[in-house]
């Protein structure tokens, strides 16, 4: 067992001599967010899937109060002109969507604002839900295009067929073997349909890797570099 | 140089001769067509002997045209993509092709394994079990070597499959499995009613029979009406049409499993696409219309290359355009079988016999059959078959016994049809016996299934388009759809005259089972000796147990033994049919998950720049952490571990805590239902304070253990640990919905949304007032230890606890989880002048061991609160999940394992996870064990090896000594037991 | 096999996890069922609910605990939607078949 003192970057006490932090050290500094797919933005040559992340979104799990779903879709109503939809479907006012994801549950979707939209949306509901924000804790991509059924039919166990799947509605569910909450989103302009596609961060590469394979028929070529890599040794348990 | 296609015919069939496509057998140069399969292109090649039987590799030939082929086995391709045991008959024909016969050496002409053949007394049913029973040694060494390389089929190539295979849903009202007749009246009755249709066909060409029959639908050819009906079909909106897509199975609640040849067909798939695809298919109603598999007729050498079924050889005239023989008898126990006497004819064959063991039939088809000239044996049968590679000749006799050799190169033969009904019974019905047709018909149904045509029993061409179209259109209706189903297809019920004719014992060199080389002397065999379920008799002789898995051979099998025991073959029963019915590639089955893929892989926020500070990374769940980081010069990884640990003892390091699990709990009775589901209270919980809790499972054994922290009268957040964060979930969503659904308490998973680092060490109180400023007060008078703060720090919000799992003076910090990178490298910057060093998992683990804190390893399922030394924390006051049960005198006995401390005696001494304690000089034997290491690591801080330990009576036993006995390692060190705490047991460094 | 959860509809069984026998759940454990949620604010030391004394109830949680009935047919079975809405389900199916008979959310069927 080699001698700590051989090993290079241990700081022993009463050896090392601990400098005064620089002024100002990293604390007013502001942070840099890193998108879950690391701004994911790809393309199949003849467009028939289109791949974009949804940058600086903002998420929360919004989860009534026990018996005051009423209430809440009454403030929602009168606060941000939004109509709760009952179900797993998406309700949606200006820059505001709440899909339903569980009886008394939703995923609210905010276009910007990150954990402030879930603050905002706390004090909105007080009393009336629990709010948690999950800005972070998901990654939304929008695939949009006309495989875009054909790709997510490779990994998804519900049927996305628009007689079964209307404009507007919404599921918790798989994708391969990672989690998802997907929903139809508004049509391309030209058109086409879209489905947004909430991933859980840490499962961004898996599902990354899933949706590259899936769609690798259909020609999606990789857009920008990943944000967290997988670069790095890996040791089996023994 | 390539052969000419000697036995293809000018006209006729539906290959395209303007497409010529070359492809090589056994080494051979040959060409054939688009539309060919490799069968039908080895057959225009005259090429008739294409394998070596299984067990005596006796020379074998192509029997049929269709998936269930026993016989035409070869290795399809070549290196990786080597496929053995691929049937000719269902290979689709491209160019380049290369297959190879398999069982064979050193040639197939010429094969030395033939001699198995002399050995046959000695190889009969059984011979496993009887032949190789002693010495026992020799089983191994010997036979089990000797047998493998004489028998068996294919070899696999061994090497890793290049191509990728995915999976897919897909949805439909009403799922039409089979293409033919029935299958394709069925989807448009259902398509042009409005339904959502798939029709799945195994075949690369849709249309069945239609494509093999000279019949006529809608006054047209059979052909011609099946090419309009699959181009009305794929004008329909609704309907989907699965060519080369195999329904293997039945599922409950109308789910059905299919595979998707995508690119078998093609030498190499396309960039992108995959070589199969595996689908599950959830369908409102379904059609089985997967017709009916003709009968081999049992005689001796009726398994020489150019015997060949009576359907098979209409499709190879009708549908390829070869001639399968020149000179024909035909050997037919059902008037269907005439048929193929007359389109051989047609096509320039001259058919030397009919031969019919019923003594009468329709005289249309006699006086027919006479016309062509052939001698007509009513009440004959064949005796035997000649030909060293291939058929020369059939010895047949007549009614009255008196034999003849007949000079032929073909002999087909048709014993009636066995309805494809396997799809039925995969739900646990049984198939029902039909006089009628003399083979078992579907008896039972899977809900919404309806079956159509010959896969019912029903043989004519227009009573099975009937069937089909009402089917569909029953469908559609069943879904809500009312639009117009248009007319049923119309075309002859012509009787396919089906009579029983069954194999009788005698027989020699009669096979049952082709591809098992099973005969009928087998059969009686296993009859002699006992074994005379059919169940039974399928393990003794293994009769079906081939990869065509009976298809051909049970009923004629089942069929000897009720003869030979004199009962009626539906008394004697048949074998139940499983999922699949097709082989199906376990790359299939795998899909995309293969290799790294085989589960998600979970990266934290901080992945990236451990990465990049030279990380080391271990598998944790499906979570990725780093494991250490080594520097430069460190001999092993114990080095690095120790550095990292004497890091956080004597300055400041950091961890990825981000995989805990932290489920958010909010809502006016969250407090209290805390307290339901942790053993120790929670209601009393100040804001602004965390507490360490430990949950029971409903049985009374610990479930999971962490920290709940206070953020506002109504919200906690709950850590758990990493392994058991789903479960914990679970767990507190089940006891919120089922145990106390009247309770105002909202849960919420936010594992995913913060990023969380540990900061631990004398110093990590500088760090934080060096990164936060004064962004937060983290003086002990603020943020005394078990203390929770919220705050904003360079515009985000941040959670800071004071916890401690090393026992040092430590905080664990939660940004946003987009945030937990650029957090990471503020902590590094911030920390370097305290010299501040990343630590991983392993150095984690050395850290709670000196300090007592129990983990996955002692939290294992088997163990109490008591057990853990946690059983203080079991409050008396109220009741909790696991209480009662708890207390039950099993998990109160004092004799039970409890966890202790462990040193060895010799400040050298090395321990082991695992290893078993054992008093001095006792014998390592269970009945001596006192109990096992969880957990041992190198403690820096005492400079030697430590470990926990769960011992029996282990509390009471302090001071005594012990040896650590692993017998993996080979290792006895004796040791003494200590308290679990090693390090700073007063908590003097924690409330620092 | 397939569920009709009553939020997300018809759902592939890969979805959902299996725990036992709904009538089990939460016997002998005082508190749980119907009308009985823990009081609002209640500190560690508030009452368990009647007749909660540890002792009397080990023998019926034992029982829920490790006697589950298991009949063949027709079975009243707790089911998770755990990759769908999170909800805890009571599903009454066939066992012998696996034909369902009804679906509801375990939350409602407890009230």
């Amino acid at each position: 067992m080699p001698e700590a003192a051989s090993m290079p970057g241990t700081s022993r006490p009463g050896t090392s001599r601990p400098g005064t932090p620089s002024p100002g050290a990293a604390a007013e500094a502001s942070l840099r967010p890193v998108p879950a797919f690391g701004g994911l933005a790809a393309s199949s040559p003849d467009g028939r899937l289109v791949v974009r992340e949804r940058e600086g979104l903002g998420l929360a799990t919004v989860t009534a109060r026990r018996g005051r779903g009423g209430d809440l879709a009454e403030v929602l109503r009168a606060s941000r002109g939004l109509v709760l939809r009952p179900g797993p479907t998406v309700s949606r006012a200006g820059d505001l969507a709440l899909v339903g994801t569980g009886p008394e549950t939703w995923f609210a979707v905010g276009a910007g604002g990150g954990w402030r939209f879930s603050r905002a949306l706390a004090a909105t509901l007080a009393g009336l839900a629990a709010v948690a924000d999950q800005s972070s804790g998901y990654g939304v991509l929008r695939l949009s295009g006309p495989a875009v059924r054909a790709v997510l039919a490779k990994g998804v166990p519900v049927d996305l067929h628009p007689s079964a799947f209307a404009a507007g509605d919404a599921a918790v569910t798989l994708a391969g073997h990672v989690g998802i909450v997907l929903w139809r989103a508004e049509d391309r302009a030209d058109g086409e349909e879209a489905f947004d596609v909430a991933v859980f961060r840490s499962y961004a590469e898996s599902f990354r890797h899933w949706l590259f394979a899936s769609a690798a028929e259909f020609g999606l070529a990789d857009g920008p570099a990943p944000g967290p890599g997988t670069a790095g040794a890996v040791s089996r348990p023994a | 140089m390539r052969d000419v296609q000697s036995h293809r015919l000018d006209a006729a069939g539906l290959v395209d001769r303007a497409r010529p496509l070359g492809f090589r057998f056994d080494g051979r140069a040959y060409e054939g067509f688009l539309g060919d399969t490799l069968a039908s292109a080895l057959l225009a090649n005259g090429v008739r002997l294409v394998g070596r039987s299984f067990k005596y590799h006796r020379p074998r030939g192509i029997v049929t045209a269709g998936p269930e082929e026993p016989n035409a086995l070869v290795a399809l391709r070549e290196g990786a993509r080597r496929e053995p045991n691929s049937k000719a008959t269902a290979v689709e024909l491209f160019d380049g092709l290369s297959a190879r016969s398999q069982n064979r050496w050193p040639s197939l002409a010429f094969d030395a394994g033939a001699v198995n053949g002399l050995l046959a007394p000695l190889l009969v049913a059984g011979f496993y079990y009887k032949t190789f029973k002693w010495p026992s040694g020799f089983w191994e060494r010997v036979y089990e070597p000797a047998i493998r390389r004489a028998a068996g089929l294919g070899r696999s190539s061994g090497l890793p499959d290049p191509d990728s295979y995915e999976g897919a849903y897909a949805f439909c009202d009403l799922l039409v499995i089979g293409a033919g007749p029935a299958g394709l009246a069925a989807a448009l009755a259902a398509g042009r009613a409005g339904a959502r249709v798939i029709l799945c066909e195994e075949d690369f060409a849709l249309g069945g029979r239609l494509l093999c029959e000279r019949d006529a639908v809608d006054g047209r050819p059979a052909a011609a009406w099946a090419a309009r009906a699959v181009a009305e079909l794929a004008t329909l909106p609704g309907v989907t049409l699965m060519a080369r897509t195999a329904v293997f199975g039945a599922y409950d609640g109308g789910t059905f499993g299919a595979v998707e040849k995508v690119s078998d067909h093609l030498a190499v798939p396309d960039p992108g696409r995959p070589r199969q695809r595996l689908w599950r298919i959830a369908a409102r109603r379904s059609v089985l219309a997967a017709g009916a598999i003709e009968r081999p007729l049992v005689f001796p050498g009726n398994d020489r290359p150019g015997v060949m079924m009576a359907a098979a050889s209409r499709s190879y005239v009708n549908r390829f355009g070869v001639l399968p023989g020149r000179r024909v008898a035909v050997l037919t126990a059902t008037d269907d079988g005439w048929r193929a006497a007359f389109d051989l004819a047609e096509r320039g064959a001259r058919i030397e016999a009919v031969i019919d063991p019923r003594p009468a039939g329709p005289p249309a088809l006699e006086e027919r059959a006479r016309r062509l000239g052939a001698r007509l044996l009513r009440g004959g049968r064949v005796a035997g078959t000649h030909g060293r590679l291939g058929l020369t000749g059939v010895t047949v006799a007549a009614a009255g016994g008196r034999t003849e050799r007949l000079p032929v190169d073909l002999l087909v033969m048709s014993g009636g049809y066995n309805p494809n009904l396997a799809l039925t019974t995969h739900l646990g019905a049984r198939p029902a016996w039909s006089e009628e047709i003399a083979a078992f018909v579907p008896g039972g149904l899977p809900p919404g299934m309806s079956v159509a045509g010959a896969a019912r029993g029903t043989l004519s061409l227009g009573a099975a388009l009937r069937e089909g179209h009402a089917a569909g259109r029953e469908a559609a209706e069943a879904c809500g759809l009312g639009g117009c189903a248009g007319e049923a297809p119309r075309a002859d019920d012509e009787a396919a005259g089906l009579a029983a004719s069954w194999p009788v014992a005698g027989a020699r060199k009669a096979f049952v089972d082709f591809q098992h080389d099973v005969t009928v002397a087998d059969v009686a065999l296993a009859h002699r000796e006992g074994f005379r379920s059919v169940e039974l008799l399928k393990r003794y002789t293994t009769l079906g147990m081939a990869t065509d898995q009976g298809k051909l051979s049970n009923l004629n099998g089942h069929a000897l033994m009720a003869g030979l025991l004199g009962r009626p073959i539906p008394e004697v029963g048949t074998t139940a049919a499983r999922a699949p019915t097709v082989p199906v590639a376990i790359g299939a089955l795998a899909g995309h998950a293969r290799g790294r893929h085989f589960k998600p892989t979970r990266l934290t926020a901080g992945h990236a720049l451990a990465a990049e500070r030279g990380a080391t990374f271990v598998e944790a769940g499906q979570w990725l952490r780093p494991q250490w980081f080594a520097a430069p010069g460190e001999a092993d990884w114990l080095a690095t571990v120790t550095r990292e640990v004497r890091a956080v003892r004597e300055a400041v390091g950091i961890c990825d805590v981000s995989t805990l699990g932290k489920i958010d709990v909010q809502g006016p009775d969250a407090g209290a239902f805390l307290d339901r589901v942790y053993v120790n209270g929670f209601s009393g919980l100040p804001v602004g304070r965390a507490r360490y809790g430990v949950m029971l499972r409903e049985d009374g054994f610990v479930l999971d253990d962490g920290t709940a922290a206070r953020l506002a009268p109504d919200h906690f957040v709950v850590s758990t640990t990493t392994a058991n964060a789903a479960r914990v979930m679970k767990h507190l969503t089940y006891c919120a919905q089922v145990l106390w659904p009247e309770a105002d308490v909202q849960l919420a998973s936010v594992t995913e949304a913060w990023a969380q680092y540990a900061v631990a060490g004398p110093r990590a109180r500088r760090l934080l007032e060096a990164l936060l400023g004064a962004a937060a007060d983290v003086s002990d008078a603020a943020l005394p230890f078990m203390g929770a703060r919220e705050f904003e720090w360079a515009g985000v919000p941040v959670r800071l606890f004071r916890l401690s799992f090393s026992g040092e003076l430590a905080y664990e910090i939660a940004v946003p989880a987009a945030y937990g990178d650029a957090l990471g490298r503020a902590l590094l910057a911030a920390g370097a002048f305290l010299g501040v060093a990343p630590y991983g998992s392993e150095a984690l683990g050395v850290l709670r061991i000196e300090k007592g804190h129990v983990a996955g390893n002692e939290i294992s399922g088997t163990t109490t609160a008591g057990d853990l030394g946690l059983g203080r924390l079991m409050s008396r006051k109220k009741d909790f999940v696991g209480r009662a049960l708890a207390g039950r005198p099993g998990l109160v006995d004092p004799d039970r394992l409890r966890l202790v401390g462990l040193r060895p005696l010799d400040p050298a001494g090395r321990l082991s996870g695992g290893a078993h304690l054992l008093a001095p000089g006792a014998a390592a034997t269970t009945a001596n064990d006192l109990g096992y290491v969880t957990s041992a690591a190198f403690s820096p801080s005492l400079g030697r090896w430590i470990a926990l330990a769960l011992l029996r009576r282990g509390p009471e036993r302090i001071g005594e000594h012990l040896r650590a006995v692993d017998l993996l390692r080979g290792t006895d060190v004796p040791v003494e037991v200590c308290p679990p705490v090693f390090v700073d047991p007063e908590g003097v460094r924690l409330h620092a | 096999m397939r569920i009709a959860c009553p939020f997300c509809g018809s759902r592939d069984l890969r979805e959902f996890s299996f725990l036992g026998d709904a009538g089990a759940a939460g016997a002998g454990l005082p508190g749980a069922g119907p009308g009985a949620g823990p009081g609002a604010g209640a500190e560690a030391g508030a009452d368990a609910g009647p007749g909660a004394g540890p002792d009397a109830d080990a023998g019926a949680r034992a029982e829920a605990v490790y006697l589950r009935d298991n009949p063949a047919g027709r079975h009243r079975g707790l089911w998770y939607h755990e990759a769908g809405c999170r909800s805890w389900l009571a599903v009454t199916r066939d066992t012998r078949t696996h034909a369902i008979f009804a679906v509801e959310l375990a939350r409602e069927g407890a009230r």
